[in-house]
């Protein structure tokens, strides 16, 4: 996992054929994951072969980390209320995956996720499923209309060295695989041509001409003390007065958005109750209330709270928190968009 | 691994009724090696019901330990009808406490208000127990009335070598009260304060701290000297559930206890 470094670095050319049925030797040991399409959606799900694979995808509505690694519901504690009342500990299941064909933008969520469960306190669920679970990067080349990795540093090609173990690079009729933990060296014992100065080459400029394909481009230098200096600026009240209807839409689709709630449901004979972590958003009414007051009462500080601590807030965890992947434009009911509510920030500071 | 969010089940040895609805518990962890210090929290609660942050307003000795806790949510208003030999389930202690080491051969002055005396209350007794370590000693106490002032019958005790004002919104009609009348912020000219060698301590609704951290800056207090507990919703007490984000800051993890400054003109915040 993280902080490996002791292993050959390999780097090479594979036939995409070669690594598609290597992909499929797999899943005799691990259950495997990756972007299939749906009817209007490409979606992270289970494969029963990799020719359900579709590599060439738009960003997804979900995002790997958030399915497969920090679950959006699942048990942790369990009481046995009969008398004398018992703790039952909820082993983590240990499953073996692979998540094949994951964006720069999320491989680098799953990097900032591991900040908040593998940090101060370590997540055991968290933790186990991270370990067991080997991730395949994709250098993306598919920018959709609300991406903006590009001004973030989190994509469109990966540009993190360890956390996780292989990334993709489209080269046409095969892929340029870079290996990246000790595991996956042990793992891809595959053979292929040697990736030299031309491979590295065209991966550059590859990765020029997504670039270009970028619309959406955000300055986040100072926006720090920007949004500091602009608690009071008028977008803030506009925007959530005049769209916002605070669904928690794009906190729900949010790759890196982490809070969550811990709700204890006793069972229909009153015998058990168990303790689960399920997602919670700062854009419910009651996410911030405590007795006598609520911090975030008004839509205006909710919508704020999730702005600035998107593109703000760099010194919790030294990192943004935005991987530019833009969801939670996609998926806002009335498209508000982070990233116009910065610009109209910095806009009105330069006058 | 064990997760963090495992509660201990500590047992009630006793119950003493504060206020008309504070209550303080003592408590019992048997055999633990459970200790901490004054400013810290525990997520107190019971299974089906849930967990809520309550500071310990006790030092801790031998597992032993209190919980002075006012009824007002779904949590507190479930403990409320425990009785003495229950058992209640907690884990902790979680987040930053008062710098009482900072502290030492200074000054100290102590702001509460209401039930803010709760937290403050473990700073007193650990003062007490090495008076000579510290120089002058003062507490200011302001509640809503005389019936919702806590710990009434310790504070005879405290004035042999601490110095406290106490103070009430309102007395209400036939109701004796000896001391003053008026917001908690007078009984800073009343405490004749050495801002130089003073630390202050603040706990107590935010704008109450607001208003007592500008009258302490008035009065020639620097912010790095001025040390505030805030309280936020908690799910989690360990800087994951996300709910006590207070500008890039976790309440539960980088406080409860603050240096003003470094929480002041936050959003959502009233310092």
């Amino acid at each position: 996992m993280t902080g490996e470094s002791a292993f050959r670095s390999s780097n090479f050319l594979i036939p995409k054929d070669s690594f598609f049925t290597f992909i499929d030797t797999l899943r005799s040991e691990y259950r495997v994951f990756g972007p299939v399409k749906g009817i209007n959606y490409t979606v992270f799900r289970e494969i029963s072969s990799s020719s359900d694979l579709f590599m060439e995808y738009q960003t997804t509505m979900l995002s790997p980390g958030k399915m497969f690694l920090y679950k959006p519901r699942e048990d942790i504690l369990k009481f046995r209320m009969e008398a004398p009342l018992s703790i039952e500990e909820i082993a983590p299941e240990i499953e073996k995956q692979v998540i094949v064909g994951i964006h720069s933008c999320d491989i680098n969520a799953i990097l900032y996720l591991d900040r908040t469960f593998l940090g101060a306190f370590i997540d055991p669920f968290y933790k186990a499923r991270r370990e067991n679970t080997i991730l395949i990067g994709l250098n993306c080349m598919q920018v959709s209309e609300n991406c903006f990795c590009s001004s973030v540093g989190a994509g469109p090609f990966l540009k993190a060295q360890s956390g996780y173990d292989v990334v993709l690079t489209d080269f046409g009729e095969d892929y340029l695989l870079e290996v990246k933990s000790s595991r996956a060296s042990e793992l891809f014992k595959m053979k292929g041509k040697e990736a030299g100065p031309d491979e590295w080459r065209i991966k550059s400029e590859k990765e020029e001409s997504v670039l270009k394909s970028f619309k959406k481009v955000i300055n986040v230098d100072g926006l720090d003390g920007l949004f500091m200096k602009n608690l009071d600026h008028p977008v803030w009240v506009t925007t959530a007065d005049e769209r916002c209807l605070s669904c928690s839409n794009c906190v729900m689709v949010c790759p890196t958005c982490f809070c969550f709630d811990l709700v204890d449901e006793m069972s229909m004979d009153l015998k058990e109750v168990r303790r689960i972590r399920q997602l919670d958003a700062c854009q419910d009414l009651r996410f911030a209330e405590v007795h006598g007051g609520n911090f975030r009462l008004r839509r205006a500080s909710r919508l704020r709270q999730f702005v600035i601590h998107n593109l703000n807030y760099t010194n919790q965890y030294s990192v943004i928190k935005t991987v530019g992947c833009g969801r939670c434009i996609t998926w806002c009911p009335t498209k508000i968009d982070l990233t116009e509510m910065a610009k109209e920030i910095q806009r009105s500071s330069i006058k | 691994m064990k997760t963090s969010l495992l509660p201990l089940r500590a047992v009630i040895t006793g119950i003493q009724g504060e206020t008309e609805d504070v209550k303080t518990y003592s408590l019992s962890l048997e055999g633990s090696s459970y200790s901490a210090k004054p400013g810290q929290f525990n997520m107190v609660g019971y299974p089906g019901v849930g967990e809520a942050p309550i500071s310990l307003s006790s030092t801790v000795s031998e597992g032993r330990f209190q919980h002075t806790i006012r009824t007002v949510g779904k949590v507190t208003k479930f403990i409320e009808r425990f009785k003495e030999g229950d058992e209640i389930y907690l884990r902790g202690p979680y987040g930053s406490c008062w710098p009482l080491e900072d502290a030492m051969g200074k000054d100290i002055l102590l702001v509460a208000g209401g039930v803010g005396i709760a937290p403050l209350r473990p700073v007193v007794q650990e003062i007490l127990q090495r008076r000579d370590s510290y120089g002058k000693v003062t507490l200011i106490y302001g509640s809503r009335s005389p019936d919702n002032m806590l710990f009434m019958n310790e504070f005879d005790m405290w004035r042999k070598n601490i110095e406290i004002f106490l103070t009430v919104d309102e007395v209400p009609p036939h109701m004796k009260w000896d001391y003053d009348i008026g917001l908690v912020t007078q009984g800073l000219d009343k405490a004749r304060l050495n801002p130089i060698v003073t630390l202050a301590f603040i706990c107590g609704p935010e704008i109450m701290m607001h208003f007592i951290s500008r009258g302490l800056f008035i009065r020639g207090f620097l912010p790095s000297r001025v040390y505030v507990s805030l309280e936020r919703r908690m799910k989690c007490g360990i800087a994951q559930c996300g709910h006590c984000q207070h500008g890039s800051k976790f309440v539960c993890k980088d406080g409860p206890v603050f240096i003003y400054r470094d929480v002041s003109r936050l959003p959502d915040g009233l310092l």
